[in-house]
């Protein structure tokens, strides 16, 4: 056999060997380009799926905003108590007729207060939490605030100011928001803000019980 | 007019064609299977967002819960991406000077969402409920991964339809309580024995399908 076919065999061969090499080296590798898509237009049908880019519209939503003005069916929350936490333009004292005191809604509201507020607040709702020591920390920082952070320590819900509110005010609060805290009624589904505000109340017992209120045959137990 | 004779050494070209004809169809399905696997294709991805957001600072060092951000995950099959008032919650006053959140500025002044680059991208034929999942002890991390360590958040599983299955036959092994569901550092596999995961499959009533219309519908 000449030669000149036996090298480019052998270099073909060679060559060959290169991108088994080139994938195993790059498989899963970190990379910023998408993965190819072989079958394309089943991959990325025609189709608009939540919270996707539609060209069509100017302001390039596939999911389109209420018309300004107008409020859906079924969606005009009259009820003060229930969305508002107002009764007869005072505070709401009591749960709405939409909520039952229950261990199940007390744990519910303390599970999704474990979400969305000990952030600033702190687990056990001293105004402690992991966001508030952070921004603290930002704040008192020895060369002046980073990246011009202002922070008011978060409320410790065992306040004499807090402790004070009706349960209807706490569940507004929690809506709408107040001074620098953001309303978290986009966040949390309305039951939810009532099962927290619930658990508030709960908390605020708890972390401000006195002898009395655990029963005598427990006492012994706690070194009471 | 001479005859064409092909030499002699042709001949011993035969068994190297014979090898060939035998490798070149292997190797053309090793590089297909291989290479064109999502494994190969797909896991990895880490594009570069419009704001580098760090799930590592705010998942992992500062304890916010998967479910913070993403709110809507225990209720539709989408794990929605917060829209610019969540960002906001915080820093219309920590580092609200930064250059590095301008754009989430300009979008909450605007209006306009922030165009975030979607990693753990499912083809458009397969439907995935995030509710069903995670409402049943299916965590975050068993197809996210540690997204509380990654700076940027990458793609660390293949998300193929193999993967989905290996699940959907012997899911004991990734199930765990639904209290712990965000809690990425947690393992079922060394906190809890295999008798009690089994427990859990009895208790969510775990019986996955693994019909073709489950998830091609």
């Amino acid at each position: 056999m000449p030669r000149l076919i036996v090298y480019s065999l052998s270099i073909l061969a060679l060559l060959a060997l290169v991108p088994p090499m080139v994938l195993a080296r790059n498989r899963g590798e970190a990379s910023a380009t998408t993965g190819v898509h072989i079958i394309f237009d089943m991959d990325l049908q025609t189709k608009f799926k939540t919270q996707a880019v539609n060209p069509l519209f100017a302001d390039g939503r596939s999911m389109r905003q209420p018309v300004a003005g107008t409020v859906a069916r079924g969606d005009e929350r009259l009820d003060t108590h229930y969305y508002n936490g107002v009764v007869a333009g005072q505070w709401a004292t009591t749960l709405p007729a939409q909520a039952t005191m229950s261990l199940k809604l007390l744990e519910r509201g303390q599970a999704r207060f474990n979400i969305y507020c000990s952030a600033c607040h702190g687990y056990a709702g001293a105004g402690d939490g992991m966001v508030n020591q952070r921004a603290l920390a930002l704040v008192s920082n020895a060369q002046g605030p980073v990246d011009g952070t202002v922070w008011v320590t978060a409320k410790s819900l065992h306040d004499a100011t807090v402790t004070v509110q009706p349960i209807g005010q706490l569940f507004n609060t929690i809506t709408y928001g107040i001074r620098n805290m953001a309303g978290y009624g986009t966040q949390i589904p309305v039951e939810d803000r009532w099962a927290i505000a619930a658990y508030v109340k709960a908390l605020q017992r708890s972390q401000d019980a006195a002898v009395q209120d655990v029963p005598p045959q427990m006492r012994a137990g706690l070194g009471l | 007019m001479s005859r064409f004779l092909f030499p002699r050494w042709i001949d011993s070209l035969v068994p190297v064609l014979a090898i060939a004809g035998a490798v070149v169809p292997l190797y053309a399905v090793f590089i297909v299977a291989y290479g064109f696997s999502p494994k190969s294709l797909e896991k990895g991805y880490q594009p570069i967002q419009p704001v580098p957001f760090s799930h590592a600072r705010h998942a992992g060092e500062l304890g916010l819960d998967c479910r913070y951000c993403h709110s809507t995950v225990e209720r539709s099959w989408f794990a929605a991406v917060p829209s610019t008032q969540v960002c906001m919650n915080c820093h219309t006053q920590i580092r609200k000077g930064s250059p590095l959140l301008a754009p989430v500025k300009s979008s909450y002044e605007s209006g306009m969402p922030i165009e975030w680059i979607k990693v753990h991208k499912l083809p458009d034929y397969a439907y995935f409920d995030h509710s069903a999942h995670v409402n049943r002890g299916v965590s975050c991390v068993e197809c996210h991964g540690r997204v509380d360590q990654m700076a940027v958040v990458t793609r660390v599983k293949p998300l193929s339809m193999g993967w989905c299955l290996e699940c959907h036959r012997d899911p004991i092994d990734r199930l765990r309580p639904v209290s712990k569901i965000t809690t990425l550092s947690w393992d079922q596999n060394t906190q809890m024995t295999r008798e009690e995961r089994e427990g859990i499959a009895r208790l969510y009533h775990i019986t996955p399908s693994e019909n073709c219309s489950t998830c091609h519908r």
